[in-house]
């Protein structure tokens, strides 16, 4: 089985602090979410993911970029950029970096969820025939992708992967399993244009993505959760898994 | 009850040709002896692109070869992915009729239309027109195989007026099936006349609930070929021996590990949201029997591996439930030593076989 070769310690270097394990579940109401997936070329690919992952066949990136219109810290948009791996037997994406453009929102996700996040300007713009999403870093653009001609889907038919967050934590450097509940009302697929990505900005050399596959549009009810699980980063699920509440 | 074996082809890294062949050689005997000792029929897969969990990409060409080197053992192609971007129905019928021929009118004759985005994206085919292609397939391979010549115009494909030759020996053709991963799909293999070949693992309520439905909607179906096959398969794990721990401890290592494989594979609906593909997933085997670790091995519900005993205990189970036929992964990327493999079927041939009466 392939297995994750990313220098876990140059990642802990630079990944967010958890400050405790005692998250609250929290209900976002209205999330829109615009979910790219693309294959990505394989060469180096395996070193975007620690040991304690397993690599897709093909590889595969994921971008999520969300608007999110209400919280306690008040409307943010957001972006992560993902790897799509296994946890185990699971399926997981593997949070590279995220870009958020409200201060107190990205305090907040970073201590009580481990996401890692730098600001910058999102924009989730949705038109009749198109949804397009870009993201800048000081005034330089480093995502632009769209979903062109959406075409409604059933709710249930969007699989959102779990997300694994690297961030030193109250028991030192871990994957933070967060598994966010998507309740769908409305979602759309389309064909994915990807117009810019620069992998440098997302954290991420050597991630070239090759085939854009597919991009949806959901409208959902999204509850961040509350921590269950955490792994060791450098073991496989099967030795490095830690249930908190134990 | 009748049992079979089923090939996947898994090779462990590194890759060389040296490993691919000894896969391919320690298959073929073990089909050999399969023959040898009562089994009914040698399945094989067709994937395509799975690094170690199947190399089986050309299963026609490997069927052949355990076709020519048996007596009595059926060949299942199981099954034919029936996309036109992975295999062009004229190409189907032949390749299965010339299959059946060389075999002596030994073939079974699978159909699906993949799972993975790795295979079906690999070969640019569209995951929302794989359901309307593999019910063109089953509709007009039937006829390929009956009608002495043959024009078609169809959605994903067609033909002008032309004799598909060679017809098979079996009349009016090999016996059809389709392998059945989505819940559901048993029904399509039901209101068709098809044979259901389960390959995903599930436990005995759920098996009993698809296997009570398959055959009271098969007893009404509109055959799409010339013949009804009503037939139910599941797929299953087997290690035979006679300590019950050892064996328990060495079959749940490989299936342990093909469990592992196969959770690793990219799902269409993971890569391309839709509702042609509901599943996430081909394999779920119940989870272990609950119990202390001082209650003994704990092998998951249904599954053939341990003793005798325990085995025929199993099997008993699946067949009072309606399955007619059981087919058994015999390793994964050979974590068991080839010996082993084939003293667990002899075993199994000798202790487990008498109780079915089918040796």
């Amino acid at each position: 089985m392939l297995i994750g070769t990313a220098d876990v310690e140059a990642l802990g270097r630079a990944a967010p602090t958890l400050l405790a394990f005692d998250t609250a579940p929290l209900a976002l109401e209205g999330v829109e979410t615009l979910l790219f997936f693309s294959e990505i070329e394989r060469a180096g690919s395996d070193a975007l993911v620690p040991p304690g992952l397993h690599p897709t066949l093909p590889p595969a990136v994921t971008w999520l970029v969300q608007r999110v219109p209400t919280s306690p810290w008040g409307p943010f948009r957001l972006a992560q950029c993902r790897i799509e791996c296994r946890s185990g037997l699971r399926p997981r994406g593997f949070l590279r970096s995220g870009v958020i453009d409200n201060e107190k929102a990205a305090g907040a996700l970073e201590a009580q969820w481990g996401f890692a996040l730098g600001p910058g300007e999102v924009e989730l713009s949705r038109g009749y025939d198109r949804v397009r999403a870009t993201v800048d870093l000081e005034g330089r653009r480093v995502l632009e992708l769209a979903l062109s001609q959406p075409s409604p889907l059933a709710p249930g038919d969007i699989h959102f992967a779990a997300s694994m967050h690297l961030a030193q934590t109250p028991r030192g450097l871990r994957l933070v399993q967060v598994d966010p509940d998507y309740q769908v009302t409305r979602a759309e697929r389309g064909e994915p244009l990807l117009f810019e990505f620069d992998a440098e900005a997302w954290q991420s050399p050597g991630l070239c993505p090759s085939l854009p596959v597919a991009a949806s549009f959901s409208i959902a009810r999204m509850v961040l959760p509350a921590l269950r699980f955490v792994c060791q980063p450098e073991s496989l699920a099967f030795q490095g898994t830690e249930k908190l509440d134990a | 009850m009748k049992f079979g074996i089923f090939f996947e082809l898994s090779v462990p890294r590194p890759f060389s040709a040296e490993r691919e062949r000894e896969v391919f050689e320690n298959a073929l005997e073990q089909a050999r002896l399969a023959d040898e000792l009562g089994f009914a029929t040698a399945w094989a897969v067709e994937h395509h692109f799975l690094e170690e969990y199947s190399h089986c990409s050309a299963p026609e060409i490997f069927l052949t070869a355990v076709a020519v080197q048996t007596r009595q053992i059926r060949v299942g192609h199981g099954a034919v992915v029936c996309v036109p971007e992975m295999n062009h129905p004229i190409r189907v019928a032949e390749r299965a009729a010339f299959l059946d021929l060389l075999s002596g009118g030994r073939l079974e004759f699978g159909t699906a239309r993949s799972s993975t985005w790795t295979e079906i994206g690999g070969f640019e085919a569209d995951p929302n027109s794989t359901k309307m292609d593999w019910d063109e397939y089953v509709r007009v391979l039937p006829r390929m195989w009956m009608e002495e010549s043959l024009a078609y115009e169809g959605e994903c494909f067609s033909m002008p007026e032309r004799s598909v030759l060679p017809k098979p020996l079996q009349k009016p053709h090999p016996p059809m099936w389709v392998t059945v991963t989505s819940p559901g799909t048993e029904l399509d293999a039901a209101d068709r006349g098809l044979g259901c070949l389960g390959v995903a693992a599930a436990g005995f309520a759920e098996q009993e609930r698809r296997t009570r439905e398959y055959h009271r909607r098969v007893k009404l179906c509109e055959p799409v070929g010339g013949v009804v096959n009503d037939r139910v398969a599941t797929l299953n794990f087997l290690y035979c021996h006679e300590d019950l721990r050892l064996g328990a401890e060495r079959g749940l290592s490989f299936l342990g590990q093909f469990g592992v494989l196969n959770a690793h594979l990219l799902f269409t609906r993971e890569a391309f949201p839709t509702s042609a593909y509901q599943s996430l997933g081909n394999l779920a085997p119940a989870p272990p029997r609950a119990g202390a670790p001082s209650d003994g091995p704990r092998i998951p519900e249904g599954i053939c591996i341990g003793d005798p005993r325990n085995i025929i205990e199993q099997a008993k189970r699946w067949e009072s439930i309606g399955v007619d036929e059981v087919n058994f992964l015999l390793n994964a990327v050979e974590v068991l030593p080839q010996e082993q493999v084939l003293e667990s079927l002899r075993l199994f041939a000798r202790e487990v076989m008498p109780a079915f009466g089918s040796c």
